[in-house]
């Protein structure tokens, strides 16, 4: 054969459609690509987000910190005991709603809910809304401790910087991201200690 | 948190009062969340002890000695598994704590090759408790997971929570006190450990540092580190066993 001579061979049709099936998975595999990396990012980025800006998730009861805190005028550190001495600021037990409940709210459902919940000695599974990603240990005490000292507010009053306007919350949910970013900024802000063992351990 | 900046944490280990109970690998288990090393675990040198102590015997029969050192992590001052990680989830920090991110983690295992102490250990299965001791868990530290590397950290939690509450009660933490103190210094019940501030002069720790490297080479000298010739900076000393006996011995 000299060259120039070379005639490009057609392809027989069976080879024709092991292309065609080809395409057809390699476009398949393309689409499932870009909508797992799509979900994936999206969901990385948007969660908190998007969680922030839903309602917040449904309580087994419909406790409105409306009408504790805006109404009544209660303090934050009366329910969340712990918030000034620990890590975890608590939630109290039934015990503590019935030291008022015994006697107010009569006609209400949410309260015979909680009342029969005390009387069976059994406690109210929350839903957990705000959480801090793993591997990490944030210490309620030693933030609240220092914003009320700096800024020479009450304790009560520096709980609004993560968890936002609580009080005006009918259901509670999440305003901030909670993520690293928040952290190391606010951090950075205070010139506080943004080595990794200062959270995670 | 001010003066945090300026410590720098370390241990002095006295051979000679080393008794090789066990009681301070044991405290560090239940303290760090350390799954159970099975037997299966140990014959496939892949049992995780933050603390071990390390046995030799030493002499012929019948004056065979057993001689035992507990071998933690040295949190090197030139740490041989830092550099290695390409994902800088290990770093020294200002308190000289060589510290493991768990989080950035991703299980290269380089560090534990670069360590030459062996105090590096690899999850290499999903940990497991007996049901009965689940709920033992400190949540004050993390349950490292499958697929990352751990190792001792001074038990650095104890040295947050005591630093927080010496703040909030405003008490000032002392060296030696046993809510700063690793787990395995509180359990030892022959005060063979010793931990403190070097950086603090009249801490125990850097008292027993200073005399023990003041004479090191000579007769009297019992300080040394673990592989020093290595260059790695440990912060971790080691007070020699003084042997009376080893004179009798040999007919002196």
């Amino acid at each position: 054969m000299i060259p120039g001579d070379f005639q490009p061979q057609r392809p027989t049709s069976r080879q024709m459609v092991k292309l065609g099936v080809l395409g057809v998975v390699a476009l398949g595999v393309f689409v499932a690509i870009v909508l797992g990396l799509t979900f994936h990012i999206s969901a990385w980025l948007g969660q908190p987000v998007v969680f922030a800006r839903s309602e917040g998730p449904d309580q087994p009861i419909a406790f409105p910190h409306t009408t504790h805190v805006q109404e009544l005028g209660m303090d934050c550190t009366f329910c969340h005991r712990n918030v000034e001495k620990e890590a975890a600021a608590s939630v109290p037990a039934t015990g503590l709603c019935m030291t008022c409940h015994s006697a107010v709210g009569d006609d209400l459902d949410e309260i015979e809910k909680m009342r029969s919940l005390y009387e069976d000695g059994r406690s109210i599974h929350w839903v957990r809304v705000h959480r801090v990603p793993d591997h990490v240990h944030f210490v309620h005490e030693a933030h609240i401790r220092y914003f009320s000292e700096k800024d020479g507010i009450e304790p009560s009053q520096v709980c609004q910087t993560c968890h936002g306007d609580v009080k005006e919350m009918e259901k509670v949910k999440q305003v901030e991201t909670l993520k690293m970013g928040d952290c190391v900024s606010c951090h950075k802000e205070n010139s506080a200690p943004t080595d990794c063992a200062t959270c995670h351990y | 948190m001010a003066d945090s900046q300026d410590r720098k944490w370390g241990m002095v280990v006295d051979i000679d009062r080393c008794t090789g109970c066990n009681g301070c690998v044991v405290a560090c288990q239940s303290e760090n969340n350390i799954p159970n090393n099975l037997e299966e675990h140990f014959n496939q040198r892949r049992a995780i002890q933050w603390i071990r102590i390390e046995r030799y015997w030493e002499g012929e029969y019948p004056n065979v000695k057993a001689r035992f050192i507990p071998v933690m992590c040295q949190q090197c001052g030139n740490a041989p598994c830092e550099p290695v990680c390409p994902v800088y989830a290990t770093y020294h920090n200002e308190e000289g704590l060589n510290v493991q991110v768990y989080n950035r983690c991703i299980g290269t295992r380089f560090c534990a090759n670069g360590c030459p102490y062996h105090v590096r250990f690899f999850n290499f299965w999903e940990p497991e408790w007996p049901e009965s001791l689940k709920n033992q868990l400190n949540p004050d530290v993390t349950v490292r997971s499958r697929g990352i590397m751990e190792k001792c950290s001074f038990c650095v939690q104890r040295i947050r929570r005591s630093t927080r509450e010496g703040e909030r009660d405003e008490v000032q933490v002392e060296d030696g006190d046993r809510a700063l103190s690793p787990a395995c210094v509180n359990a030892c019940p022959t005060t063979a450990l010793t931990f403190g501030d070097f950086n603090n002069d009249s801490s125990q720790v850097s008292m027993m540092k200073e005399e023990a490297m003041a004479n090191r080479g000579k007769k009297e000298g019992r300080g040394y580190r673990l592989l020093d010739n290595l260059g790695t900076e440990a912060n971790v000393i080691y007070l020699k066993k003084v042997d009376n006996s080893a004179g009798a011995v040999h007919g002196h």
